[in-house]
């Protein structure tokens, strides 16, 4: 060895105490490089001299921790190594960006997913509703027919108002409208509200005024407060808003005020842009107003303020006294129908609703929450695997003085910023996934503008989750990497060692894990589809693939009475004069589509519960309707010239549900119905036509009738005809033919059928869609996470394996027994997914349609799916350890 | 930690009697301490540098052995020689009995190779 060699080694010892503390590089150092010089000296050769500083490699690891952590001077935990460390771990994830961006991706996707959905779950269910005292708050609401509670008849909202038991009570109702902007008409969300709703809610305009109580009574004036929200967003906060005229269904109201900031609606998150006060109900209408005066129609919700010191139940004993009165005043309307108060506590949106929803956001929650949970499992274990390969790092910081605790802590700290990056990126998703909701068709289950934004409570939440998940896939590698003993991880480090037992265990219960969710989430996106194809397959009782719409405006028209059946009669032969049209027809409401509804007697029909009466759907149709959809008729007759205006009778037909429901197996013509509290049994069933769906695929069958136009004056909505052709083809041609016509009749709605109804599923399908990413997410990590699995094991072994295969093992057999080692914990981790999985189908059978909560297509499905994935993700690895030749195995080993 | 430090524990760590066995004819400085140990234990036991001086530093805090002056045939200053203590004796007699009391069970269970 020459004298250069020789100082070499030197420096390289010299340079390695620097791991001692000071003192005792101080006190030994120099005997300590004579004793190494010595030993290099005698080593012959570079196999020996790397061996001597192997040994003294893990030497000076393992007495140098043991110095350090008997040294009250090394190794601090205060906020300057806190800092260091954050500087260190940021460091660290620059270092390996592919690491890093796809953690990031994995969390942005997991923590943004459960933003969202906290945020939509909190402004719909858990936010407290902004008013004063909320706890003398109360919902009021009249028994629907069916006897549950429902909206109230308006002269009861005012017989409430007389109750000593309240100092408030306020009567909303919810209409659209078209705001004729300068960019021509555009719907707008509105609600007709009580000048007391204010002191009810303990609010008062932020802007001019609310309403007064002379505007309780119509015809005395329009007038409209904007929402604060809407009078942001699109009268850009102008200061002299009030005073200004807005023009809603052509009529002119006078902006007085602006709502006080926070309050964006009786129905949150739904957003309201103007209230309207009962004065101004004529914008909706003549029906509109004269509802005001029916007892029969139940269009309002109720909110009250308790007067001083009345409780709830004090208030319900005046509402059952109210009741038993209007009972005995007007049998015909309220014979036992019941009133009922809820504490504001009690109520989110409607104590008939809430159910769903709530079991709707908590199904949404378990969702999100399952691939966050996912993603964790798969973090935890990439750190993991990236912790023995850092053991050695990590054991050489040991030794460098860094006490245990400070290790660990570094994990953490690189998990949390992990974390806090994921959750940047995903609060940007969030707020993409915001903005893009409403525009999203959701059906029936919001009706209109969504006020869905990140604030504080969300905040709060966001950076609450960011850090549980931080310390929830950090703690399992920081644990670990502080239990690590030094020397150990050193030797391992050259080995290419697994962390033993413990960490191969922990790796294997995360993919168990993994399995188990990602089963979860495919069964449930199988659930979902099988019940959406189920939905889209579904026979609605119409020639859907034949027939193309049109949505009448005819509010700019000026028409009624007499004229509407003049006008319908021209835009019929207009429709029947374009090319391809084999008939056409105006109806008030498409099938599957939920509107118009009137409570009903039937002749010798007694409901089972409730009232005398039944709540029933039905529409207005010109004569050719039923040829035109395709709908049977069953017995009796169609409408036809016989029905005439100004006879005593009306004809009305029924579909085949109303007539069994109604009279079972008698024959159905002659049978008499009437509204609720008239006279006389005016309407007379003349024929039976087929089911359709009433307000949604998929329902159970609904009584619903029919009336013809020649004998109801109302203009009904759709325009629709029946092709041969492509009925998308004909939309432009009907467009100008409703330009044509003599009157000014608006369209501001088009469409087929087919894509009328597959809008109608726009929910279900959007939960199918959402689940099935999810799913297909987990999937990807729980593969990823047996790959990973196999992998190490697989290079764990592949000294072991070198020497079978040299000793003649089939290639076959190796991949068997690799694969082998994931098949328990692949098949553990589906048993406890199926276990969930069945408990939680249960929950959801509700949402499903025309399929089995347990339905072993699904189920059967989800499994084969998952073990597809985990026999690729294990075969891959698997197989190359086969490939690999088994003198380079031993070699490697 | 669950392992004492305390160089006095019994059993002895195994650097720390090796140690005492190899001061107690005469006294030496670290490189003397490990090929001494290294000849006593037939190659099987090699001090690494931090074992060995972590051992000596924290024998001597412990009082079981003390430096002291360099001989005069001495020429490298940077030499610290230690020396064993009466207590460092004592301990290594009493360990030394001990194997003593274990080496004799082991025989009388024949669990002994007889060298032929």
């Amino acid at each position: 060895m020459t004298e250069r060699q020789g100082g070499g080694h030197e420096r390289a010892f010299r340079a390695l105490l620097r791991v001692y503390p000071t003192w005792f590089r101080d006190a030994h150092g120099e005997e300590m490089a004579l004793l190494f010089m010595e030993r290099v000296k005698r080593a012959k050769g570079p196999g020996a001299r790397a061996r001597l500083w192997w040994r003294v490699l893990v030497d000076a690891g393992e007495t140098a921790a043991a110095l350090r952590r008997r040294d009250p001077r090394g190794g601090g935990m205060g906020m300057g190594t806190l800092l260091q460390d954050l500087r260190y771990a940021a460091r660290h994830l620059r270092r390996s960006p592919v690491f890093t961006a796809g953690a990031v991706a994995l969390l942005a996707v997991g923590i943004g997913a459960n933003i969202t959905v906290f945020t939509v779950v909190d402004s719909l269910l858990l936010r407290p509703p902004p008013w004063a005292h909320p706890e003398e708050v109360v919902h009021v609401y009249q028994d629907s027919d069916d006897g549950e509670p429902g909206a109230s008849a308006y002269p009861a909202t005012r017989d409430m108002a007389a109750s000593d038991a309240f100092a408030a009570v306020a009567a909303t109702t919810v209409g659209s409208v078209a705001w004729g902007g300068p960019d021509g008409p555009q719907p707008v969300a509105i609600e007709y509200t009580t000048s007391s709703y204010m002191e009810v809610l303990g609010q008062s305009a932020q802007r001019g005024r609310w309403f007064g109580p002379e505007e309780d009574v119509p015809g005395s004036g329009l007038v409209a407060v904007v929402s604060a929200p809407t009078w942001h967003a699109r009268f850009g906060s102008d200061p002299d808003v009030v005073g200004r005229t807005v023009r809603l269904n052509g009529q002119p109201l006078t902006i007085i005020g602006v709502g006080p900031e926070g309050l964006t609606g009786t129905y949150t998150p739904l957003l309201t842009d103007f209230w309207l006060s009962i004065s101004s109900t004529i914008v909706g209408g003549p029906y509109q107003v004269q509802n005001l005066e029916l007892r029969a129609d139940h269009w309002y919700d109720v909110r009250a303020r308790l007067a001083p010191g009345v409780t709830v139940q004090q208030a319900q004993s005046a509402m059952d006294a109210l009741a038993a009165r209007l009972g005995q005043e007007y049998p015909e309307y309220d014979r036992g129908r019941g009133i009922t108060v809820f504490a504001s506590k009690d109520v989110r949106v409607h104590p008939q609703g809430d159910g769903d929803l709530f079991a709707g956001g908590a199904l949404l929650s378990a969702v999100v929450l399952t691939v966050l949970l996912l993603a964790c499992a798969n973090l935890a274990n990439l750190l993991l695997v990236r912790g023995l390969s850092r053991s050695g790092e990590m054991a050489v910081r040991s030794a460098l003085g860094a006490p245990r605790g400070r290790v660990a802590r570094l994990f953490l700290i690189e998990s949390l910023l992990l974390s806090a990056l994921g959750g940047g990126v995903g609060l940007l998703l969030t707020r993409w996934a915001l903005a893009a909701l409403p525009s999203l068709p959701f059906g029936d289950v919001f009706g209109g503008t969504l006020d869905l934004g990140i604030d504080g409570r969300v905040a709060i939440f966001s950076v609450g989750l960011m850090a549980i998940t931080g310390v929830l896939f950090g703690l399992a590698p920081a644990i670990r990497s502080a239990r690590t003993d030094v020397a150990q991880a050193l030797r391992d480090d050259r080995r290419g060692g697994s962390g033993g037992r413990g960490a191969t265990r922990l790796r294997s219960l995360l993919v168990a894990v993994q399995v188990a969710a990602s089963l979860v989430l495919v069964l449930g996106t199988g659930l979902l589809a099988r019940s959406l194809r189920a939905l889209q397959t579904l026979d609605a009782g119409v020639d859907v693939d034949r027939i193309a719409y049109l949505r009448a405006d005819w509010s700019q028209s000026g028409v009624e009475g007499e004229a509407v059946r003049v006008t319908l009669d021209e835009i019929l032969q207009r429709m029947e004069a374009i090319p391809g049209v084999t008939r056409a027809a105006v109806v008030s409401r498409l099938p599957a589509q939920g509107s118009g509804s009137t409570t009903t007697e039937v002749e010798g029909y007694t409901p089972p519960a409730g009232t005398a009466a039944v709540e029933l759907p039905f529409a207005s149709v010109t004569d050719g309707y039923f040829e035109t959809m395709g709908i049977p008729l069953v017995a009796g007759r169609l409408f036809d010239d016989d029905d005439v205006p100004g006879g005593t009778g009306v004809a009305i037909l029924v579909n085949e549900t109303a007539a069994r429901r109604f009279w079972g197996d008698a024959d159905p013509i002659g049978r008499r119905m009437r509204g609720q509290g008239s006279e006389s049994w005016t309407r007379t069933v003349v024929g039976v036509v087929g089911d359709v769906s009433v307000s949604r695929l998929g329902e159970p069958p609904r009584p619903m009738f029919y009336f013809s136009t020649r004998q109801r004056t109302a203009p009904p909505s759709y325009v629709v005809v029946r092709t041969d052709g492509d009925p998308a083809a004909l939309l432009g041609a009907m467009r100008q033919e409703m330009a044509r016509l003599s009157v000014t009749v608006g369209v501001n709605a088009q469409g087929t059928l087919a894509g009328h109804f597959g809008e109608t599923l726009a929910t279900p399908r959007l939960a199918a869609r959402a689940m099935g990413a999810f799913s297909a997410l987990a999937l990807l990590l729980a593969g990823l996470g047996i790959y990973a699995v196999v992998s190490f094991s697989v290079a764990r072994r592949t000294g072991e394996l070198g020497i079978r295969m040299a000793l003649g093992a089939e290639r076959s057999w190796v991949v068997r027994m690799v694969v082998r080692e994931v098949v328990g914990v692949v098949v553990a981790g589906i048993l406890v997914g199926l276990a969930l999985a069945a408990f939680g189908a249960s929950r959801i059978a509700g949402l499903l349609y025309g399929v089995d909560a347990l339905d072993p297509i699904a189920f059967c499905g989800a499994v084969v799916t998952l073990l597809a994935v985990a026999w690729v993700a294990a075969y891959v690895p698997a197989r190359r350890a086969a490939r690999a030749d088994p003198v380079e195995a031993l070699r490697a080993s | 930690m669950a392992r004492s430090t305390d160089p006095r524990a019994i059993p002895l760590r195994p650097p720390v009697y090796h140690i005492l066995l190899a001061l107690v004819r005469h006294d030496l400085h670290g490189l003397g301490i490990a090929d001494e140990v290294d000849d006593a234990s037939e190659g099987a036991v090699e001090l690494g540098p931090g074992t060995l001086y972590r051992s000596l530093s924290e024998m001597a805090e412990a009082g079981l052995i003390r430096t002291v002056a360099a001989p005069d045939a001495e020429t490298d200053p940077r030499r610290k020689y230690y020396a064993i203590t009466p207590e460092g004796r004592g301990l290594l007699a009493l360990e030394t009995a001990r194997l003593g009391r274990l080496v004799e069970t082991a025989r009388a269970r024949n669990a002994i190779l007889e060298q032929a």
